[in-house]
């Protein structure tokens, strides 16, 4: 106090009190209680504020920190893209690109009339309805979910107030109804929910990241706050299809399903060496992009979940295993008079003869005849070959709703049930388990497993005959599509095959509908060094039925064309003659091969 | 001593005045690589995009039917095509 005593030159005016001024006026006396009162109350005030303090940064700083930093810093969510599907050769089969949602807050709406009309007509929405959703009163409504990119990018420069832009994705399939069956699709929420972007999901799902930001007045980021989590995207998917053969097989089993009038049809196609799967086709298929209306019957994988009696292409399997055995040989004479077994009266109907060689019950695929093979067989000899030949087994391709068939076990056959297995009733299979099993004649008696993922470790294949009876088999089989065989129409131009029809009238309740059936053919092409198993099967075609007439026309196209698009030279006599590089030409080519690579052994012997 | 005072009153307003200058400064360039991060990703789902788009283009059944339809073109087939054994590849295993 002694600073204010200084500035009252008067100070021993007061006695009791202090001298605020010099003024007479407000010299007026101050109880001391009042000044103590004053200072107590000022002690009080410090003394909540230091609670206060201790509260805040003691007591309860965690809540406070937290709450402090809602207000400047916030999280991005980073989303992760789902991984691609492609072909064997890299082509995009499934892919996702940006489709931004777009919302708008009506009552932040704020645009002149000609980008009003802009805004309406890049959403191709009419501008009524536009209108009732401005009107609508609430603040935030969906104007366009997955909207183009591009259209997008359109709408942003607009610069309208009150729309918004949401990241989203959208799945595009450039393949189209192609490959819809085998890629599958995914929902609204990018899971996958059919073929591979279901089986794959896990691979193929991305993992989102996220990175904390403080954002400036205007919504920029000014600054990150800690490390950021990266987001991980899906990885690819490679398939063993090639999208090429893919397309030409759906356009020649579409053509043949729509040619007659059947209800539907497949196509399978297998590298004969390595088991991939080159095609497997469906129709009737579906848009992936289009899912409304869909039915359960464009859905369907036709070729992997559906089962049905093979019928006569089990025939070249139960020959192989008798030749095998040594027990006939291709030129045997076989007595083919109709006769029973049971209950059951086997015959070839009006086609039949009284005496047929070995090779002629395949190649005019004769009941009687492979009956009579079959009889040579043990139960035990039969079963097990037919199981090793994957017929009963589910095909290991990790493919939703691989069907099974039904092979029964070999020790509860009946003679009359052994007879009809043997021309392939009473067992199921699907088509592409057929094709699979066809790949034990086309590569010299081991069957191929079945791979539908490139680069997967292929399992090894199992031996089911030996070497020299898939090759006479091969040569048997080359008689089916000879011009006395059963299928003449099968046979490609300029390449050899060979293969084996199937007709049946389908299975209803417990009986057959001898009104409707299902034809097919499947075969091996070229037959002398095999690339390619083809098999088509059509559903319920009208008209003509046989697997000779309606099924072969659409394996000779599909042959024709696979092996031209993999570069196979054709191994028949065509018209024009296959020329080769002139001699002279001949010895320029290892200098220029030992140019292009020093350290080729060509130049180190040169 | 006040002689040092003020020296550390210089220096550490300058000081100052250069923390202000750099975190501007840092800001701005948080920014720009901000925009530029955008502008890549951006560029990334346009080429994405393209990429789908072109090949929705050019699938096999589209560039069939074009071919067909519209140019009046026919599949080859192997009578109408003269195929050439490439002697590289029978030189090299020779």
């Amino acid at each position: 106090m002694s600073w204010l005593k200084r500035n009252t030159p008067a100070g021993n005016h007061s006695v009791r009190g202090v001298n605020y001024s010099t003024s007479p006026l407000l010299a007026s006396k101050t109880p001391p209680s009042r000044s103590r009162l004053l200072v107590m109350l000022v002690g009080v005030g410090f003394v909540a504020l230091a609670g206060r303090a201790l509260y805040v940064q003691v007591i309860e700083s965690d809540f406070f920190q937290k709450k402090g930093e809602e207000r400047y810093a916030s999280t991005m969510q980073l989303p992760a893209s789902r991984g691609r599907i492609v072909d064997r050769n890299g082509q995009i089969l499934a892919i996702s690109v940006n489709a931004p949602t777009i919302s708008m807050n009506p009552q932040q709406f704020k645009a002149a009339d000609d980008q009003k009309r802009a805004l309406v007509s890049l959403l191709r929405m009419p501008l009524k309805e536009f209108d009732a959703k401005l009107s609508d009163g609430g603040a935030y409504t969906v104007l366009r979910r997955q909207i183009d990119d591009g259209v997008a990018q359109q709408i942003r420069a607009l610069k309208v107030k009150g729309v918004t832009l949401e990241p989203g994705y959208i799945r595009r399939y450039p393949e189209n109804e192609a490959a819809a069956h085998v890629v599958g699709f995914t929902d609204v929420e990018d899971r996958g929910q059919e073929g591979i972007e279901l089986t794959f999901q896990r691979q193929l799902q991305g993992q989102g990241g996220s990175r904390g930001v403080v954002k400036d007045r205007l919504g920029r980021v000014v600054e990150e706050l800690g490390e950021p989590v990266d987001p991980r995207d899906g990885r690819d998917v490679q398939l063993t299809i090639d999208s090429k053969v893919q397309a030409l097989a759906y356009q020649r089993i579409r053509d043949a399903v729509q040619q007659h009038k059947a209800k539907a049809g497949s196509v399978v196609v297998l590298d004969a060496q390595s088991g991939e799967i080159l095609a497997l086709a469906n129709y009737p298929s579906y848009l992936p992009g289009e899912r409304r209306n869909l039915t359960g019957a464009q859905l369907r994988n036709r070729a992997i979940t559906d089962v049905f009696e093979p019928g006569s292409t089990v025939k070249p399997f139960i020959a192989s295993l008798v030749l095998e055995k040594g027990l006939v040989k291709p030129t045997t004479v076989m007595d083919t008079h109709p006769f029973k077994v049971g209950p059951l009266l086997v015959n070839d109907g009006s086609h039949g003869h009284d005496s047929m060689t070995m090779a002629q019950v395949i190649q005019k695929s004769s009941n009687v005849g492979t009956v009579k093979l079959a009889q040579k067989l043990e139960n035990r000899e039969m079963g097990e070959m037919l199981a090793s030949l994957g017929f009963g087994a589910k095909p290991q391709i990790g493919f939703p709703g691989a069907a099974t068939g039904r092979l029964r076990p070999w020790k509860t056959w009946k003679p009359v049930e052994k007879a009809t297995m043997s021309y392939g009733y009473g067992l199921s299979a699907s088509l592409l388990q057929i094709a699979r099993a066809y790949t034990a004649i086309a590569r010299d008696g081991e069957l191929a497993p079945l791979t539908l993922i490139k680069g997967e470790a292929a399992l090894p294949g199992v031996r089911v005959f030996e070497p020299e009876t898939a090759r006479t088999m091969r040569e048997l089989l080359r008689g089916t599509v000879s011009a006395d065989g059963t299928a003449p129409l099968a046979q490609p131009l300029g390449y050899s095959a060979g293969g084996k029809t199937g007709t049946a009238e389908k299975q209803e309740g417990r009986g057959y509908n001898s009104d409707k059936h299902r034809a097919w053919f499947t075969g091996i092409a070229p037959i002398d060094n095999p690339r390619v198993v083809v098999a088509v099967m059509v559903d319920e075609p009208s008209g003509v039925y046989f697997g000779g007439l309606v099924a072969a026309p659409v394996f000779k196209t599909v042959v024709e064309q696979t092996l031209r698009t993999m570069g196979v030279q054709p191994d028949l006599e065509i018209k024009a003659p296959v020329l080769t590089a002139k001699p002279a030409l001949a010895p320029a080519m290892p200098v220029a091969v030992a140019q292009l690579n020093d350290a080729s052994p060509i130049k180190a012997r040169n | 001593m006040t002689r040092f005072s003020i020296v550390l009153l210089v220096a550490l307003v300058l000081s100052g005045l250069y923390l202000v200058k750099t975190s501007y400064e840092s800001r701005r360039l948080f920014v720009e690589l901000e925009r530029a991060k955008a502008e890549e990703a951006q560029l990334t789902a346009d080429a994405k995009r393209l990429d789908a788009e072109r090949r929705t283009e050019a699938t096999h059944l589209k560039v069939e039917r074009t071919a067909r339809d519209k140019l009046a073109m026919r599949l080859a087939s192997p009578e109408v095509t003269v195929y050439v054994s490439d002697s590289r590849a029978s030189g090299a295993s020779r």
